[in-house]
């Protein structure tokens, strides 16, 4: 009863407060950022120049082949403005050097060629055709895109490119490759090859791949920092101390502070969840593990707030664990980037159980044995929050 | 209703006492005055008893608890009153008392009679953080009678109040003592520890220097005096002379018999002269 009407109260101030809006209106914000801003699978465009060192008449023969297999389409034209500069081209084989000098502008129209998705039909590619080898390097130098020729050489298409330098050695390689006359040798290796694919693992489309981000810093984050902004608040209005002389006790005023951060992480992350999710994830576990993992952090807010008595005291601490909590984040935008080190980050198994649950995976034990350690070390933070703030509270 | 024995404070945990082996006894219905300036350990007292300070070396029994096993039932049958209001500015006067309500496990007073009797009737549903100081200091008031304590602590009460709403403050005060609740009165103000208190205990440095009642004192200490303002030759005089002194009593005969007397008022000792006189230091 106590509890209830502390939580009660608790929310009272907080609707009348703005930290209980903030937390609502980034999660609307971010909703409207991923329905309107983030496709649900962006397509890495490429974009090379390319002069065609041929005839207009091998050009079309080349290019309408592709369009009528439904793999290339005609752009529309556009204009470049070329810049005046100073540039070497060195040939990979040779090593030669040959220095390009432009002292003029150049105003071009170049047509466009689009390559599309054979599967899909989405556009991957696109090349600007440029009428002479000069404004092709030109262009390429400048926009800082691969440049081609190809050009007929004893009846068979020549490639030669130009790279801007810094590209891997294996891509080098694969341009050498792919244009080989050979490639009847190529094919016939090919066939000799037994390939054979692992089960397809599901993945979260990127709008979706968006939201465990932001429900583990909804919860961690921000209901480790607004936890502290309220003890901080009570502290300054001393209504701690006229709390401490009724028969209440401390667990009780700890607890309906955690409530009503988990009041609030509860709206904003079912506000995003559900409208860019729908019914798909595993919504039991899916609350189970927030308010696991948010009470967890909320109570850590707790035990740090009890060593300090005013906000502006604890901001080096505040910092310091706002970052620890920040950087699996890293590694979850960056997949490449996932050292052992980072998954000792209380937010690393965060993430990925949310991850686990938006999935709807198979196997949830990864999740279910995270919320018992989350569960665990929550309750031990409470303890240790209510035994140092019983002692500290009316302090400041 | 409290008992002291030789109870020590250090905030420091070393040998630098803000409260040093003081002892004292505060019967059931008496209100207890605990006077002394800034620093003396006055608050440190009150935090003791109240719990908002943790016990460190003494026995001390309030309300027939304890303190040295923490139970916070004890608080059903305390109320506090802070020198500093605390309540929450974005609830209302009403909504505040009623959240305190229910931390209690006895009965409750009803809000709106509580917010009547100190004044604040119309401003049940105003927040308190738009109330003036004054207002506050009423609310945080009213709220330490919310559980109908058996002991009161009283930290200033009266302090930044107009003369009328400290009068209607003492006024209550009064009328809480004649049902039987036993106060403990922290202040400097020697004027309303006078008007109220029934036992008074000076501290000074940590230490208390005495205990007795406010009219003991004055006999041991006061000085009876009269002050007489008369007219010789067209200009007004004044004179303080002891009605105790042979030479004074004379004196006051013959200014009488001799001169037109415009005024003349019997003037005793003030507890804040007693105070200075039996501890050498002022209030402040």
């Amino acid at each position: 009863m106590k509890l209830w009407s502390s939580y009660l109260k608790e929310m009272t101030i907080a609707g009348r407060g703005f930290y209980f809006y903030i937390e609502i209106f980034i999660a609307l914000v971010m909703l409207i950022v991923l329905l309107v801003v983030v496709n649900e699978n962006p397509v890495s465009k490429e974009e090379e120049i390319v002069y065609y060192d041929m005839t207009p008449f091998m050009f079309k023969v080349m290019t309408n082949k592709e369009i009528s297999d439904g793999q290339l389409r005609m752009g529309n034209e556009k204009s470049f403005t070329l810049k005046p500069g100073d540039f070497k081209v060195i040939n990979d084989k040779s090593g030669e050097k040959e220095h390009y000098t432009f002292d003029e502008e150049k105003v071009i129209d170049v047509k466009t060629l689009e390559t599309l998705d054979a599967k899909t039909g989405d556009l991957i590619k696109r090349a600007y055709v440029a009428d002479n080898r000069e404004d092709m390097i030109r262009l390429a130098h400048q926009e800082k895109s691969r440049g081609a020729v190809i050009r007929m050489k004893e009846g068979e298409f020549a490639y030669q490119y130009y790279l801007q330098g810094y590209e891997t050695d294996r891509l080098v390689n694969l341009l050498y490759l792919m244009h080989n006359d050979k490639s009847a040798i190529l094919q016939t290796q090919m066939n000799r090859q037994d390939v054979r694919e692992l089960e397809t693992h599901k993945t979260l489309n990127a709008r979706e791949n968006v939201i465990p981000l932001f429900i583990t810093f909804a919860g961690s984050l921000m209901g480790f920092f607004i936890v502290m902004a309220y003890i901080f608040l009570d502290k300054g209005e001393g209504v701690i101390r006229a709390f401490a002389v009724t028969p209440s006790s401390v667990g009780v005023y700890l607890l309906s502070k955690t409530g009503v951060i988990l009041t609030t992480v509860l709206i904003s992350s079912t506000l995003i969840t559900l409208p860019v999710m729908g019914f798909k994830p595993n919504y039991p576990l899916f609350y189970l593990f927030l308010i696991i993992t948010t009470f967890a952090f909320a109570e850590l807010g707790l035990l740090v707030a009890s060593f300090y008595d005013a906000f502006e005291k604890a901001f080096g601490a505040l910092y310091l664990v706002m970052v620890i909590l920040m950087v699996p984040a890293f590694s979850y935008i960056i997949p490449g980037f996932d050292p052992v080190f980072l998954r000792f980050f209380p937010t690393y198994p965060v993430l990925q159980g949310f991850k686990d649950i938006l999935l709807n995976a198979n196997d949830m034990s990864y999740v279910l044995s995270y919320s018992l350690v989350f569960l665990g070390g929550g309750l031990l933070l409470f303890w240790g929050a209510q035994r140092r703030l019983s002692r500290t509270l009316c302090s400041g | 209703m409290i008992s002291v024995q030789n109870l020590y404070h250090s905030y420091t945990k070393d040998q630098q006492y803000a409260v040093k082996d003081i002892s004292f006894d505060v019967q059931k219905g008496e209100i207890f005055g605990f006077l002394g300036p800034s620093g003396a350990g006055k608050s440190t007292t009150q935090g003791i008893l109240t719990g908002l300070l943790p016990l460190q070396k003494g026995k001390v029994v309030v309300a027939g608890y304890d303190l040295e096993k923490v139970d916070n039932k004890r608080f059903n049958k305390i109320g506090v009153s802070f020198e500093q209001s605390n309540v929450y500015g974005k609830l209302t006067a009403r909504e505040n008392l009623q959240f305190y309500a229910k931390l209690f496990d006895g009965p409750t007073r009803d809000p709106d009679e509580l917010l009547k009797l100190v004044g604040l009737s119309g401003k049940e549903k105003d927040k308190a953080g738009t109330f003036s100081k004054g207002m506050k200091h009423r609310l945080t008031f009213a709220r330490s009678m919310i559980n109908n304590p058996e002991l009161w602590f009283l930290d200033e009460p009266t302090t930044g109040l107009d003369p009328a709403i400290a009068a209607n403050i003492k006024d209550i005060i009064k009328e809480q003592t004649s049902r039987g609740v036993t106060s403990f009165l922290t202040t400097h103000n020697m004027f309303i520890a006078e008007e109220l208190c029934d036992r008074v205990a000076f501290i000074i440095d940590g230490e208390i220097k005495l205990i007795d009642t406010p009219k003991n004192l004055k006999l041991r200490y006061g000085k009876k005096l009269v002050e007489i303002e008369y007219i010789k030759e067209g200009k007004v005089e004044k004179e303080v002379l002891k009605t105790i002194d042979e030479a004074d009593k004379k004196r006051i005969a013959e200014i009488t018999r001799q001169y037109q007397i415009s005024t003349m008022h019997t003037k005793e000792a003030t507890l804040e002269e007693i105070f200075i006189q039996v501890t050498g230091r002022g209030l402040v």
